[in-house]
Protein backbone atom coordinates (compact mmCIF):
# COMPACT_ATOMS: atom_id res chain seq x y z
CA UNK A 1 0.00 0.00 0.00
CA UNK A 2 1.38 3.57 -0.66
CA UNK A 3 2.31 5.50 1.95
CA UNK A 4 0.16 8.42 1.46
CA UNK A 5 -2.70 6.21 1.00
CA UNK A 6 -1.63 4.33 4.54
CA UNK A 7 -1.43 7.66 6.07
CA UNK A 8 -5.13 8.70 4.62
CA UNK A 9 -6.24 5.45 5.75
CA UNK A 10 -4.68 5.26 9.60
CA UNK A 11 -5.96 8.62 9.68
CA UNK A 12 -10.29 7.69 8.82
CA UNK A 13 -9.29 5.00 11.20
CA UNK A 14 -8.81 6.77 14.22
CA UNK A 15 -10.97 9.30 13.64
CA UNK A 16 -13.66 6.71 13.06
CA UNK A 17 -12.52 4.88 16.40
CA UNK A 18 -13.26 8.71 18.20
CA UNK A 19 -16.31 9.31 16.40
CA UNK A 20 -18.00 6.40 17.31
CA UNK A 21 -19.63 6.64 20.47
CA UNK A 22 -23.24 6.43 19.55
CA UNK A 23 -25.98 6.11 22.26
CA UNK A 24 -29.50 5.53 22.27
CA UNK A 25 -31.41 8.83 21.94
CA UNK A 26 -35.28 9.70 21.17
CA UNK A 27 -36.12 12.08 18.40
CA UNK A 28 -36.55 15.39 20.57
CA UNK A 29 -39.66 16.51 18.10
CA UNK A 30 -41.50 13.34 17.78
CA UNK A 31 -42.77 11.59 20.73
CA UNK A 32 -41.77 7.55 20.56
CA UNK A 33 -39.69 8.31 17.47
CA UNK A 34 -35.79 7.17 17.11
CA UNK A 35 -34.43 8.99 13.80
CA UNK A 36 -30.34 9.05 12.93
CA UNK A 37 -30.33 13.16 14.31
CA UNK A 38 -27.11 12.88 11.65
CA UNK A 39 -29.76 12.88 8.90
CA UNK A 40 -32.64 14.95 10.28
CA UNK A 41 -29.98 17.62 12.10
CA UNK A 42 -33.09 19.05 13.91
CA UNK A 43 -31.10 19.72 17.12
CA UNK A 44 -27.87 21.75 16.77
CA UNK A 45 -26.72 20.40 20.43
CA UNK A 46 -26.92 16.86 19.26
CA UNK A 47 -24.51 17.31 16.64
CA UNK A 48 -20.72 17.64 16.50
CA UNK A 49 -18.53 19.41 13.78
CA UNK A 50 -18.17 17.55 10.80
CA UNK A 51 -14.58 16.45 9.67
CA UNK A 52 -13.43 16.60 6.31
CA UNK A 53 -10.02 13.85 5.75
CA UNK A 54 -8.53 15.00 2.08
CA UNK A 55 -5.89 12.58 0.41
CA UNK A 56 -5.61 15.20 -2.00
CA UNK A 57 -8.42 17.23 -4.21
CA UNK A 58 -9.82 13.87 -5.80
CA UNK A 59 -9.96 11.95 -3.01
CA UNK A 60 -11.56 13.11 0.40
CA UNK A 61 -13.52 11.52 3.10
CA UNK A 62 -16.47 13.34 5.43
CA UNK A 63 -18.06 12.34 8.31
CA UNK A 64 -20.52 13.72 10.53
CA UNK A 65 -21.36 12.61 13.96
CA UNK A 66 -24.40 13.20 15.69
CA UNK A 67 -25.57 11.82 19.33
CA UNK A 68 -27.19 8.42 17.81
CA UNK A 69 -25.33 8.28 14.55
CA UNK A 70 -22.46 8.86 12.67
CA UNK A 71 -22.23 9.48 8.61
CA UNK A 72 -19.40 8.71 6.66
CA UNK A 73 -19.03 9.85 3.04
CA UNK A 74 -16.43 8.88 0.69
CA UNK A 75 -15.30 10.87 -2.55
CA UNK A 76 -13.42 7.88 -4.56
CA UNK A 77 -10.29 8.93 -6.85
CA UNK A 78 -11.10 9.43 -10.79
CA UNK A 79 -8.45 9.98 -13.00
CA UNK A 80 -9.43 9.63 -16.16
CA UNK A 81 -12.99 9.16 -18.05
CA UNK A 82 -12.53 5.25 -18.15
CA UNK A 83 -11.42 5.29 -13.59
CA UNK A 84 -14.64 7.78 -14.06
CA UNK A 85 -17.40 5.48 -15.67
CA UNK A 86 -15.80 2.02 -13.56
CA UNK A 87 -16.55 3.86 -10.36
CA UNK A 88 -19.85 4.94 -11.27
CA UNK A 89 -20.56 1.58 -11.91
CA UNK A 90 -18.98 -0.33 -9.13
CA UNK A 91 -20.56 1.95 -6.85
CA UNK A 92 -23.73 2.00 -8.25
CA UNK A 93 -23.99 -1.52 -8.28
CA UNK A 94 -22.59 -1.35 -4.54
CA UNK A 95 -25.91 1.11 -3.76
CA UNK A 96 -28.33 -1.03 -5.29
CA UNK A 97 -27.12 -4.28 -2.93
CA UNK A 98 -27.26 -1.92 0.25
CA UNK A 99 -29.14 -4.57 1.91
CA UNK A 100 -25.89 -7.19 2.00
CA UNK A 101 -23.80 -4.30 4.05
CA UNK A 102 -26.92 -2.85 6.18
CA UNK A 103 -24.53 0.13 6.52
CA UNK A 104 -24.29 1.55 3.56
CA UNK A 105 -26.25 4.33 2.16
CA UNK A 106 -28.59 4.08 -1.15
CA UNK A 107 -27.91 7.49 -1.72
CA UNK A 108 -24.57 9.40 -1.88
CA UNK A 109 -24.38 13.14 -0.07
CA UNK A 110 -24.30 15.32 -2.42
CA UNK A 111 -20.42 16.00 -3.51
CA UNK A 112 -19.13 12.33 -2.74
CA UNK A 113 -19.49 9.07 -4.12
CA UNK A 114 -20.71 6.64 -1.50
CA UNK A 115 -21.90 7.29 2.19
CA UNK A 116 -22.41 4.95 4.96
CA UNK A 117 -24.83 5.74 8.14
CA UNK A 118 -24.10 3.83 11.39
CA UNK A 119 -26.59 4.30 14.15
CA UNK A 120 -26.39 3.27 17.66
CA UNK A 121 -28.16 0.43 16.74
CA UNK A 122 -25.12 -1.07 14.30
CA UNK A 123 -22.85 -0.79 17.16
CA UNK A 124 -24.60 -2.81 19.26
CA UNK A 125 -24.64 -5.73 16.77
CA UNK A 126 -21.78 -5.35 15.79
CA UNK A 127 -18.36 -5.49 17.29
CA UNK A 128 -17.15 -1.72 16.67
CA UNK A 129 -13.85 -2.30 15.86
CA UNK A 130 -14.67 -4.75 13.30
CA UNK A 131 -17.41 -2.00 11.46
CA UNK A 132 -14.22 0.25 11.42
CA UNK A 133 -12.31 -2.65 9.56
CA UNK A 134 -14.68 -3.00 7.25
CA UNK A 135 -15.38 0.92 5.91
CA UNK A 136 -11.28 0.84 5.93
CA UNK A 137 -11.29 -2.64 4.33
CA UNK A 138 -13.91 -0.79 1.69
CA UNK A 139 -12.64 1.88 1.11
CA UNK A 140 -9.26 0.03 0.64
CA UNK A 141 -10.69 -1.89 -1.90
CA UNK A 142 -12.69 0.04 -4.03
CA UNK A 143 -9.48 1.65 -4.97
CA UNK A 144 -7.56 -1.95 -5.73
CA UNK A 145 -10.62 -2.56 -7.94
CA UNK A 146 -11.08 0.38 -9.80
CA UNK A 147 -7.20 -0.03 -10.84
CA UNK A 148 -7.20 -3.87 -11.13
CA UNK A 149 -10.44 -2.98 -13.09
CA UNK A 150 -8.68 -0.26 -15.43
CA UNK A 151 -5.64 -2.35 -16.17
CA UNK A 152 -7.94 -5.72 -17.04
CA UNK A 153 -10.28 -3.44 -19.08
CA UNK A 154 -7.00 -1.90 -21.62
CA UNK A 155 -5.36 -5.31 -21.31
CA UNK A 156 -8.75 -7.28 -22.83
CA UNK A 157 -8.76 -4.36 -25.01
CA UNK A 158 -5.07 -5.10 -26.50
CA UNK A 159 -5.62 -8.48 -26.43
CA UNK A 160 -8.98 -7.79 -28.96
CA UNK A 161 -7.12 -5.40 -31.00
CA UNK A 162 -4.00 -7.58 -31.66
CA UNK A 163 -6.63 -11.02 -32.60
CA UNK A 164 -8.60 -8.49 -35.10
CA UNK A 165 -5.16 -7.16 -37.04
CA UNK A 166 -4.17 -10.72 -36.50
CA UNK A 167 -6.62 -11.88 -39.27
CA UNK A 168 -4.85 -9.25 -41.77
CA UNK A 169 -1.69 -11.07 -42.01
CA UNK B 1 -13.26 -13.36 -31.28
CA UNK B 2 -14.55 -16.32 -29.98
CA UNK B 3 -17.47 -17.52 -26.96
CA UNK B 4 -16.24 -19.46 -24.12
CA UNK B 5 -17.57 -22.83 -26.32
CA UNK B 6 -15.11 -21.98 -28.67
CA UNK B 7 -17.02 -20.80 -31.50
CA UNK B 8 -17.30 -17.61 -32.60
CA UNK B 9 -20.21 -15.40 -32.59
CA UNK B 10 -23.03 -15.56 -35.08
CA UNK B 11 -22.55 -12.56 -36.75
CA UNK B 12 -18.66 -12.47 -37.67
CA UNK B 13 -18.67 -15.86 -38.08
CA UNK B 14 -18.33 -16.00 -42.31
CA UNK B 15 -20.87 -18.86 -42.73
CA UNK B 16 -24.16 -18.34 -42.17
CA UNK B 17 -24.75 -20.96 -39.14
CA UNK B 18 -28.41 -21.10 -39.92
CA UNK B 19 -27.49 -22.22 -43.64
CA UNK B 20 -24.92 -24.61 -42.50
CA UNK B 21 -26.69 -26.49 -40.01
CA UNK B 22 -29.70 -26.75 -42.58
CA UNK B 23 -27.45 -28.30 -45.06
CA UNK B 24 -25.74 -30.43 -43.46
CA UNK B 25 -28.58 -31.91 -41.89
CA UNK B 26 -30.06 -32.17 -45.21
CA UNK B 27 -26.90 -33.74 -46.76
CA UNK B 28 -26.80 -36.02 -43.71
CA UNK B 29 -30.53 -37.58 -44.23
CA UNK B 30 -30.93 -40.58 -46.29
CA UNK B 31 -34.54 -40.28 -47.12
CA UNK B 32 -35.41 -37.85 -49.51
CA UNK B 33 -37.65 -35.30 -48.06
CA UNK B 34 -39.61 -31.96 -48.61
CA UNK B 35 -37.71 -28.80 -47.66
CA UNK B 36 -38.86 -24.96 -47.89
CA UNK B 37 -37.10 -23.00 -45.43
CA UNK B 38 -37.35 -19.03 -45.44
CA UNK B 39 -34.22 -17.23 -43.33
CA UNK B 40 -33.20 -14.12 -42.70
CA UNK B 41 -30.20 -12.71 -40.98
CA UNK B 42 -29.47 -9.58 -39.79
CA UNK B 43 -32.50 -8.32 -40.68
CA UNK B 44 -32.10 -7.87 -44.14
CA UNK B 45 -30.09 -10.81 -45.62
CA UNK B 46 -33.09 -13.46 -46.76
CA UNK B 47 -31.82 -16.79 -47.58
CA UNK B 48 -34.66 -19.95 -49.06
CA UNK B 49 -33.87 -23.13 -49.15
CA UNK B 50 -36.00 -25.75 -51.35
CA UNK B 51 -35.59 -29.31 -51.92
CA UNK B 52 -37.88 -31.76 -53.08
CA UNK B 53 -38.62 -35.53 -52.29
CA UNK B 54 -38.65 -36.20 -56.18
CA UNK B 55 -35.60 -34.55 -56.81
CA UNK B 56 -33.38 -36.27 -53.32
CA UNK B 57 -29.90 -35.58 -54.85
CA UNK B 58 -30.76 -31.72 -55.60
CA UNK B 59 -31.16 -28.25 -53.66
CA UNK B 60 -31.78 -25.04 -54.36
CA UNK B 61 -30.47 -22.32 -52.62
CA UNK B 62 -31.55 -18.44 -52.96
CA UNK B 63 -30.20 -15.11 -51.49
CA UNK B 64 -31.06 -12.25 -51.66
CA UNK B 65 -28.95 -8.99 -49.86
CA UNK B 66 -28.84 -5.31 -49.99
CA UNK B 67 -26.38 -3.31 -51.90
CA UNK B 68 -23.22 -2.10 -50.20
CA UNK B 69 -23.57 1.21 -52.03
CA UNK B 70 -26.95 1.68 -53.56
CA UNK B 71 -25.26 4.94 -54.98
CA UNK B 72 -22.58 3.09 -56.45
CA UNK B 73 -24.40 0.08 -56.89
CA UNK B 74 -28.43 0.75 -57.27
CA UNK B 75 -29.39 -2.20 -59.49
CA UNK B 76 -31.03 -5.34 -57.46
CA UNK B 77 -29.44 -7.82 -60.22
CA UNK B 78 -26.30 -8.92 -58.97
CA UNK B 79 -23.25 -7.77 -61.52
CA UNK B 80 -22.01 -9.96 -64.02
CA UNK B 81 -18.22 -9.74 -62.77
CA UNK B 82 -20.01 -11.22 -58.58
CA UNK B 83 -21.91 -14.09 -60.79
CA UNK B 84 -18.87 -15.10 -62.35
CA UNK B 85 -17.11 -14.81 -59.33
CA UNK B 86 -19.72 -17.39 -57.75
CA UNK B 87 -19.31 -19.89 -60.68
CA UNK B 88 -15.65 -20.30 -60.02
CA UNK B 89 -16.13 -20.51 -56.50
CA UNK B 90 -19.21 -23.24 -56.48
CA UNK B 91 -18.20 -24.52 -59.92
CA UNK B 92 -17.84 -28.39 -58.64
CA UNK B 93 -21.02 -28.74 -56.88
CA UNK B 94 -23.37 -25.91 -57.51
CA UNK B 95 -24.79 -24.57 -60.61
CA UNK B 96 -26.50 -20.86 -61.37
CA UNK B 97 -29.86 -21.25 -61.93
CA UNK B 98 -31.41 -18.46 -64.88
CA UNK B 99 -33.60 -16.80 -63.84
CA UNK B 100 -33.44 -16.66 -60.35
CA UNK B 101 -36.10 -17.89 -57.99
CA UNK B 102 -39.00 -14.75 -57.81
CA UNK B 103 -37.60 -12.04 -55.01
CA UNK B 104 -34.10 -13.21 -54.85
CA UNK B 105 -30.92 -12.29 -56.79
CA UNK B 106 -29.31 -15.88 -57.08
CA UNK B 107 -30.37 -19.20 -57.13
CA UNK B 108 -27.85 -21.96 -57.09
CA UNK B 109 -28.73 -25.52 -57.79
CA UNK B 110 -26.61 -27.99 -55.36
CA UNK B 111 -25.71 -31.23 -56.71
CA UNK B 112 -25.27 -33.65 -53.90
CA UNK B 113 -23.92 -36.31 -56.18
CA UNK B 114 -21.06 -33.94 -56.20
CA UNK B 115 -20.27 -33.37 -52.72
CA UNK B 116 -17.37 -35.37 -51.58
CA UNK B 117 -18.02 -38.72 -49.20
CA UNK B 118 -15.54 -37.48 -46.54
CA UNK B 119 -16.84 -35.75 -44.16
CA UNK B 120 -14.82 -33.34 -43.19
CA UNK B 121 -14.23 -32.41 -46.80
CA UNK B 122 -18.07 -32.41 -46.99
CA UNK B 123 -18.46 -29.79 -43.86
CA UNK B 124 -15.78 -27.62 -45.50
CA UNK B 125 -17.53 -27.84 -48.82
CA UNK B 126 -20.78 -26.84 -46.94
CA UNK B 127 -19.43 -23.86 -44.42
CA UNK B 128 -17.90 -22.43 -47.90
CA UNK B 129 -21.47 -22.59 -49.35
CA UNK B 130 -22.98 -20.87 -46.70
CA UNK B 131 -20.53 -18.59 -46.77
CA UNK B 132 -21.90 -17.27 -50.23
CA UNK B 133 -22.90 -13.59 -48.36
CA UNK B 134 -19.23 -13.32 -47.78
CA UNK B 135 -18.19 -14.21 -51.54
CA UNK B 136 -21.42 -11.79 -52.83
CA UNK B 137 -20.09 -8.41 -50.85
CA UNK B 138 -16.12 -9.08 -51.11
CA UNK B 139 -16.46 -9.26 -54.72
CA UNK B 140 -19.42 -6.17 -55.10
CA UNK B 141 -16.52 -4.37 -53.02
CA UNK B 142 -14.03 -5.41 -55.28
CA UNK B 143 -16.64 -4.21 -58.12
CA UNK B 144 -17.34 -1.08 -56.38
CA UNK B 145 -13.96 -0.12 -56.09
CA UNK B 146 -12.06 -0.55 -59.14
CA UNK B 147 -14.62 -0.51 -61.66
CA UNK B 148 -17.79 1.80 -60.43
CA UNK B 149 -16.90 3.99 -58.28
CA UNK B 150 -13.48 4.97 -60.25
CA UNK B 151 -13.38 8.51 -61.55
CA UNK B 152 -10.95 11.13 -62.12
CA UNK B 153 -8.79 10.86 -59.42
CA UNK B 154 -8.36 14.42 -57.57
CA UNK B 155 -4.56 15.20 -56.18
CA UNK B 156 -4.32 11.01 -56.26
CA UNK B 157 -7.19 10.48 -54.61
CA UNK B 158 -10.64 9.03 -55.63
CA UNK B 159 -14.16 10.34 -54.13
CA UNK B 160 -15.10 9.13 -50.73
CA UNK B 161 -17.06 5.52 -51.57
CA UNK B 162 -20.31 5.58 -48.88
CA UNK B 163 -20.98 1.63 -47.68
CA UNK B 164 -23.74 0.17 -45.90
CA UNK B 165 -23.61 -3.07 -44.51
CA UNK B 166 -25.10 -2.80 -41.52
CA UNK B 167 -28.16 -0.03 -41.86
CA UNK B 168 -26.93 2.38 -39.46
CA UNK B 169 -23.27 1.63 -39.74
CA UNK B 170 -22.38 3.22 -42.95
CA UNK B 171 -18.77 3.58 -43.56
CA UNK B 172 -16.72 5.01 -46.27
CA UNK B 173 -13.78 3.59 -48.27
CA UNK B 174 -11.88 5.73 -50.27
CA UNK B 175 -9.58 4.15 -53.21
CA UNK B 176 -5.95 6.56 -53.46
CA UNK B 177 -2.91 5.73 -55.64
CA UNK B 178 -0.84 2.99 -53.52
CA UNK B 179 -3.77 2.00 -50.94
CA UNK B 180 -7.80 2.60 -50.04
CA UNK B 181 -8.84 3.71 -47.03
CA UNK B 182 -11.33 2.15 -45.02
CA UNK B 183 -12.81 5.07 -42.56
CA UNK B 184 -15.49 3.94 -39.90
CA UNK B 185 -17.93 6.76 -37.54
CA UNK B 186 -18.38 5.32 -34.69
CA UNK B 187 -21.41 5.46 -33.05
CA UNK B 188 -23.22 3.94 -29.49
CA UNK B 189 -25.89 4.59 -27.42
CA UNK B 190 -24.72 4.52 -24.01
CA UNK B 191 -22.24 6.91 -23.03
CA UNK B 192 -20.37 4.31 -20.74
CA UNK B 193 -19.90 2.48 -24.10
CA UNK B 194 -18.27 5.42 -25.68
CA UNK B 195 -15.41 4.83 -23.13
CA UNK B 196 -14.84 1.35 -23.29
CA UNK B 197 -14.49 1.58 -27.15
CA UNK B 198 -12.19 4.83 -26.94
CA UNK B 199 -9.85 2.59 -24.61
CA UNK B 200 -9.97 -0.21 -27.40
CA UNK B 201 -9.18 2.31 -30.37
CA UNK B 202 -6.45 4.06 -28.36
CA UNK B 203 -5.06 0.17 -27.64
CA UNK B 204 -5.78 -0.91 -31.51
CA UNK B 205 -3.62 2.29 -32.90
CA UNK B 206 -0.97 1.14 -30.04
CA UNK B 207 -0.92 -2.12 -31.08
CA UNK B 208 -1.21 -1.13 -34.98
CA UNK B 209 1.81 1.16 -34.52
CA UNK B 210 4.19 -1.72 -33.31
CA UNK B 211 7.15 -2.90 -35.34
CA UNK B 212 5.45 -6.73 -34.84
CA UNK B 213 2.35 -5.99 -36.43
CA UNK B 214 4.38 -3.70 -39.33
CA UNK B 215 2.54 -5.97 -41.85
CA UNK B 216 -1.25 -4.64 -40.37
CA UNK B 217 -3.14 -2.64 -41.76
CA UNK B 218 -2.17 1.29 -40.17
CA UNK B 219 -5.07 2.32 -37.74
CA UNK B 220 -5.49 5.38 -36.66
CA UNK B 221 -8.67 7.10 -34.55
CA UNK B 222 -9.60 10.57 -34.72
CA UNK B 223 -12.41 12.58 -32.77
CA UNK B 224 -12.60 14.53 -35.65
CA UNK B 225 -13.54 13.83 -39.31
CA UNK B 226 -10.50 13.05 -41.31
CA UNK B 227 -9.73 15.43 -43.81
CA UNK B 228 -10.23 12.67 -46.64
CA UNK B 229 -14.11 12.74 -45.44
CA UNK B 230 -14.08 16.81 -46.32
CA UNK B 231 -17.24 17.33 -48.18
CA UNK B 232 -19.46 14.39 -47.11
CA UNK B 233 -23.05 15.21 -45.97
CA UNK B 234 -23.28 16.34 -41.53
CA UNK B 235 -24.93 13.48 -40.90
CA UNK B 236 -22.86 10.91 -41.68
CA UNK B 237 -20.15 12.42 -39.96
CA UNK B 238 -21.82 13.36 -36.38
CA UNK B 239 -20.51 10.92 -34.22
CA UNK B 240 -20.08 10.02 -30.12
CA UNK B 241 -17.29 7.96 -30.68
CA UNK B 242 -14.78 9.54 -33.03
CA UNK B 243 -13.28 8.02 -36.65
CA UNK B 244 -11.77 4.79 -37.13
CA UNK B 245 -9.31 4.25 -40.04
CA UNK B 246 -7.33 1.31 -41.30
CA UNK B 247 -5.19 2.03 -44.39
CA UNK B 248 -5.27 -1.14 -46.77
CA UNK B 249 -2.37 -1.89 -48.73
CA UNK B 250 -1.60 -4.21 -51.95
CA UNK B 251 -1.02 -7.30 -49.81
CA UNK B 252 -3.90 -7.15 -47.78
CA UNK B 253 -6.04 -7.96 -50.62
CA UNK B 254 -3.69 -10.41 -52.58
CA UNK B 255 -5.21 -13.05 -53.67
CA UNK B 256 -7.54 -15.11 -50.96
CA UNK B 257 -6.91 -12.17 -48.37
CA UNK B 258 -9.26 -10.15 -50.47
CA UNK B 259 -12.04 -12.31 -48.70
CA UNK B 260 -10.96 -12.35 -45.36
CA UNK B 261 -10.18 -8.41 -45.44
CA UNK B 262 -13.38 -7.21 -46.91
CA UNK B 263 -15.27 -9.54 -44.41
CA UNK B 264 -13.02 -8.64 -41.27
CA UNK B 265 -13.56 -4.35 -42.48
CA UNK B 266 -17.22 -5.06 -43.03
CA UNK B 267 -17.85 -6.61 -39.84
CA UNK B 268 -15.60 -3.91 -37.99
CA UNK B 269 -18.26 -2.34 -35.81
CA UNK B 270 -20.09 -5.77 -34.91
CA UNK B 271 -16.62 -6.38 -33.63
CA UNK B 272 -16.04 -3.49 -31.47
CA UNK B 273 -19.36 -3.73 -30.45
CA UNK B 274 -19.07 -7.52 -29.16
CA UNK B 275 -15.90 -6.72 -27.39
CA UNK B 276 -17.86 -3.85 -25.44
CA UNK B 277 -20.68 -6.27 -24.93
CA UNK B 278 -18.11 -8.72 -23.14
CA UNK B 279 -16.50 -6.13 -21.48
CA UNK B 280 -19.48 -4.71 -19.71
CA UNK B 281 -19.87 -8.59 -18.93
CA UNK B 282 -16.36 -8.85 -17.34
CA UNK B 283 -16.70 -6.08 -15.61
CA UNK B 284 -20.14 -7.51 -13.84
CA UNK B 285 -18.71 -10.62 -13.08
CA UNK B 286 -15.53 -8.92 -11.17
CA UNK B 287 -18.20 -6.68 -9.16
CA UNK B 288 -19.86 -9.39 -7.92
CA UNK B 289 -17.19 -11.41 -6.81
CA UNK B 290 -15.85 -8.01 -4.64
CA UNK B 291 -19.61 -7.39 -3.50
CA UNK B 292 -19.49 -11.35 -2.08
CA UNK B 293 -15.81 -10.46 -0.56
CA UNK B 294 -16.75 -7.40 0.81
CA UNK B 295 -20.11 -8.68 2.94
CA UNK B 296 -17.61 -11.53 4.04
CA UNK B 297 -16.11 -8.54 5.80
CA UNK B 298 -19.43 -7.26 7.35
CA UNK B 299 -20.28 -10.66 8.45
CA UNK B 300 -17.41 -10.79 10.59
CA UNK B 301 -18.41 -7.37 12.06
CA UNK B 302 -21.92 -9.31 13.37
CA UNK B 303 -19.67 -12.53 14.51
CA UNK B 304 -18.63 -12.73 17.64
CA UNK B 305 -15.17 -12.94 18.77
CA UNK B 306 -15.23 -16.88 19.58
CA UNK B 307 -18.68 -17.60 17.89
CA UNK B 308 -20.92 -16.09 15.78
CA UNK B 309 -24.07 -15.21 17.90
CA UNK B 310 -24.46 -11.46 18.34
CA UNK B 311 -25.45 -9.34 20.98
CA UNK B 312 -29.04 -8.69 19.28
CA UNK B 313 -29.58 -12.36 19.00
CA UNK B 314 -28.27 -12.90 22.59
CA UNK B 315 -31.20 -10.57 23.33
CA UNK B 316 -33.89 -12.24 21.32
CA UNK B 317 -33.13 -15.21 22.85
CA UNK B 318 -33.53 -14.37 26.17
CA UNK B 319 -36.38 -12.43 25.64
CA UNK B 320 -37.78 -15.63 23.78
CA UNK B 321 -36.89 -18.09 26.81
Amino acid sequence: MAYTLRLYLTCIRNTLEAAMCLQNFPCQEVERHNKPEVELKTSSELLLNPILICRNEAEKCLIETSINSLRISIKVKQADELENILTKKFLRFLSMRAEAFQVLRRKPVQGYDISFLVTNYHCEEMHKHKLIDFIVQFMEDIDKEISELKMSVNTRGRLVATEFLKQFI
Amino acid sequence: MATPSGRRMACLHRASPAVEEILLELHSKAKPMEVDHNIYEAGSVRYHIKGSASEAQELYLSITIPSLSPEVLPVKDLQHNTLQTIRKAYSSVAEIVEPPREGFQLTLRLDFRKFPPRKDDCSKLIAEIASLQGVILSSQLKDIIWNLGSQVPVEGMYRPIKLIYHPREPFFVIRMTEKIIAIFPMRFKDDSDVILATAFFQELMDVGSSTTWAKAPFCSWSPIPPPELRGEPFHDLSTNAGFVSFEILSWHVEGAKLDKTVWCLLNFPAYVKYHIKCTRGFIQRRMRRRLERLAEVMQKAKEDEDGYITRQEEKTRKIGM
